[in-house]
């Protein structure tokens, strides 16, 4: 739950969101985006997503006065970069033309390669506070790991093979991580249940030597990864933004200033 | 060196400078096309200056939407194509008179909203339907619950309504009652209707002048409002019973036209007359009596009220007793009767009260029956005809043996002692007329005075009793001789017609005074003839 909860709480905000509006569509149709409800929403997406944009990178900055922990502004970051695209896309009322449909279609790009950084960022290893495990750092866990795994087996740690380091030891460790997770479930299956119980302890223990073990391996492409995402993402945020601008300062001005 | 803030990147800032770029570039080749938000409605309208959608517009935004530095509004451009609209405005009887101006037209009128979307949307704006005669009050929705829009009901233009829309809602809505409706009061639904007042939904006939009591909730309203096809023609039908139900009524006319004194709404054949209205209560078994009994060939009028004029045929007293069966009959049957005997001067009271009717009226003669006492009684006269035929002179109707005779009216008043003496003491015999009335027939002379006084009681003695008596008449001797105070019995205790003086002088002494003088001094009175001692002399 700690692990994952901004993405828990995006994805309740965007139900009850979702519910709201379905509940009003159903009754009185789909809310223009020209109409009071239309536009209250887009303005609040679009407020959602300037404090994405903007707040999370002044706290990176602030770091004489930090307020809260970065991991946390971060969660901030990643809620607020779902549900406000969320509303602007609720906006938009199902109409994808002209400029709106663009800023629309840019606003998906920014997300979905928000998701991709985030995937990322994930695998480059961190203290609980955000702050980045050098090299040394993680070999010195390792051989915590080890000795832990040694008490909790009765028998020396056989070390598995090397890990080649590269990109793909980055983008791929979730399946393989769901993979391996797999096959130990099927193997202690065949245990009993006091079996099961201590082999799933050594187990656990395993698997985290294994985590270490490849955060080690890929901490260099990790990061010359999370770079080059960056260099791509944020000129697109900065499109996004600048595309939104143009359509709201459009917007005030053929439908408010000009009746 | 330090990190730029956010996207200020260098990336990031020539990001932005391109997309404004590009978009400013886009903007000024579409002629701000790309900030449209839909497509102009396309549907071919009134063709004005060679336009005849707004869809015809859509590579020239600013025919439309004017640049600001002109200072011309978007309604400016609206009205001067649309110039009818503009030649409303000024005019409150028009459609956009008096409410719409340049500074408005998109309140009620929306664009880009597709090829086919309406153009007018006047769910944002109350627009005063009111002030054209019809209210939208009760045409808030449409058919499907949606709320109702101008094209709804104004489905040729919004300047002019064909009532055949009416139709076409209510005829769905229900066929049956609206047919009915149409076919009563004519096609002209707004002669009548204003969306408003009294005569919508809410309309109820019960809070008119003539609420629909009875059979008249049940039946067309046509059968009332015959021909009515406007308000003024509905308001004005008549509200009287007769009005509508002068060829029903089977009365002839001669119960005149208040239908309501009798019949109730629900049916004629419940009717319920008060007959005392008419005079003639129905009582009795008159109430029992089908109405046509006595209102033959249904002649409600002129009906006789007097009893003889129904019941003629039926008088047992054969006309004896006059016409008046209900002085003596009462309304409930012809043995029901009460006859007040007082009003022929002969009350029936005491025994008379008790005996049968014929008992006096024999073989049922009513007329002429006597009423002196003796016609009937004449064999009970216990007196024999010795007080006459006067009856009721001592006796009372109670009883024979009820009387009082006041004897003061003959020539014997009973005064004193006599007037408590039992009658028989004087008339004995049983004989009352003749009994004499001087004393002497009845009181004997007492021994006292046998012989001396005669016969005239009365000279001496009252009624009252016979004692004290006084005596007025001839005495030699005073007859307050020493203090006698006029009793007799001082001088004369056996009989009057002698005197002793020695009830009160001594006799020896008299007997020796005289005894030697004289041979017989037994008649004191012979000597002392004024009772002095001297009376006598020596001799």
């Amino acid at each position: 739950m700690a692990r994952n909860r901004e993405l828990i709480l995006a994805f309740l905000a965007i139900v009850l969101i979702g519910g709201l509006y379905s509940a009003i569509s159903l009754t009185s149709g789909t809310p223009r985006a020209g109409h009071l409800l239309g536009h209250s929403i887009g303005a609040l997406g679009f407020v959602l997503m300037l404090a994405t944009e903007t707040l999370y990178s002044l706290r990176k900055r602030a770091m004489r006065r930090a307020f809260g922990r970065m991991s946390e502004w971060l969660q901030f970051h990643i809620f607020t970069g779902i549900v406000g695209p969320f509303l602007v896309l609720l906006h938009s009322a199902w109409s994808f033309r002209g400029l709106a449909g663009a800023v629309t279609l840019m606003m998906g790009i920014v997300v979905a390669s928000g998701f991709i950084g985030r995937y990322i960022y994930t695998a480059v290893p961190r203290t609980p506070e955000g702050a980045l495990l050098e090299a040394e750092e993680l070999q010195r866990l390792i051989a915590e790991a080890e000795a832990e795994l040694r008490q909790a087996a009765g028998k020396p740690h056989a070390p598995s093979g090397a890990v080649a380091p590269g990109v793909s030891l980055v983008l791929g460790r979730r399946p393989r991580d769901l993979l391996a997770a797999w096959r130990r479930w099927r193997s202690l299956r065949r245990l009993d249940p006091a079996a099961r119980s201590a082999a799933a302890g050594v187990d656990r223990l395993q698997g985290r030597l294994a985590e270490l073990r490849r955060q080690v391996a890929s901490l260099a492409a990790a990061r010359r990864l999370l770079a080059t995402w960056h260099t791509i993402h944020i000129p697109l945020g900065m499109a996004l933004f600048v595309a939104a601008f143009y359509h709201i300062g459009a917007g005030l001005y053929f439908v408010t200033f000009q009746r | 060196m330090k990190r730029p803030l956010g996207c200020l990147t260098g990336s990031g800032l020539l990001a932005g400078i391109l997309t404004a770029l590009v978009v400013t570039a886009a903007a000024i080749a579409s002629s701000n096309r790309i900030f449209s938000p839909g497509p102009l409605r396309q549907t071919p309208g009134v063709r004005i200056g060679g336009i005849e959608s707004h869809a015809d517009l859509s590579a020239d935004c600013a025919a439309c939407h004017p640049p600001f530095w002109t200072g011309r509004r978007m309604g400016d451009l609206c009205l001067g194509c649309h110039q009818e609209v503009a030649a409303e405005l000024e005019d409150p009887a028009q459609l956009h008179g008096g409410i719409a101006g340049p500074e408005n037209c998109t309140i009620c009128h929306l664009e880009h909203r597709g090829p086919t979307a309406a153009l007018t949307d006047v769910g944002r704006f109350e627009f005063p339907h009111e002030r054209f005669g019809f209210s939208l009050y009760a045409h808030q929705e449409e058919l499907s619950h949606s709320p109702v829009g101008c094209r709804d009901c104004h489905t040729e233009s919004l300047r002019s309504f064909q009532v055949r829309a009416c139709a076409e809602c209510h005829f769905t809505l229900d066929l049956a009652a609206s047919g009915e409706h149409m076919l009563a009061f004519g096609p002209g639904c707004l002669e009548c209707h204003d969306g408003q007042d009294s005569y919508g939904s809410d309309w109820d006939h019960n809070a008119t002048a003539f609420p629909l009591l009875g059979a008249h909730n049940r039946i067309q309203c046509s059968r009332c409002h015959l021909g009515a096809h406007t308000l003024t023609a509905l308001q004005s039908t008549p509200l009287r019973c007769v009005d509508c139900h002068r060829l029903d009524n089977p009365h002839s006319n001669l119960l005149g036209d208040d239908c309501g004194a009798c019949h109730n709404p629900e049916t004629w054949e419940d009717a319920t007359l008060d007959h005392r209205l008419t005079g003639f209560a129905l009582e009795e078994s008159h109430a029992e009596l089908e109405c046509l009994d006595c209102h033959e060939n249904r002649q409600w009028v002129g009906i006789p009220q007097a009893c003889f004029g129904c019941h003629s045929d039926e008088d047992e007293h054969q006309g004896r007793f006059g016409q008046k069966c209900g002085f003596c009959h009462r309304p409930t049957s012809w043995s029901d009767w009460t006859f007040d005997h007082a009003v022929i001067g002969f009350t029936l009271e005491g025994s008379h009260a008790q005996v049968a009717c014929e008992g006096c009226h024999t073989n049922r003669r009513w007329a002429g029956t006597p009423r002196d006492c003796f016609s009937c009684h004449a064999d009970d006269d216990f007196h024999s005809g010795g007080f006459g035929t006067d009856c009721g002179a001592c006796h009372r109707p109670t009883s024979w043996a009820d009387w009082t005779f006041n004897h003061n009216r003959s020539s014997f008043p009973l005064t004193g002692a006599h007037a408590s003496v039992a009658c028989v003491s004087c008339h004995t015999g049983g004989g009352f007329r003749g009994t004499p009335s001087a004393c002497a027939a009845c009181h004997s002379e007492p021994a006292v005075h046998a012989g001396l006084f005669g016969t005239n009681c009365a000279a001496c003695h009252s009624t009252s009793a016979w004692m004290p008596a006084s005596y007025n008449g001839p005495h030699t001797f005073p007859m307050n001789h020493g203090g006698a105070g006029g009793n007799c019995r001082t001088c004369h205790p056996g009989s009057y017609g002698s005197y002793t003086c020695y009830a009160c002088h001594d006799q020896g002494e008299i007997t020796n005074k005289h005894s030697e003088r004289f041979s017989d001094f037994s008649n004191c009175v012979a000597c002392h003839a004024s009772g002095q001692e001297g009376d006598g002399g020596e001799d």
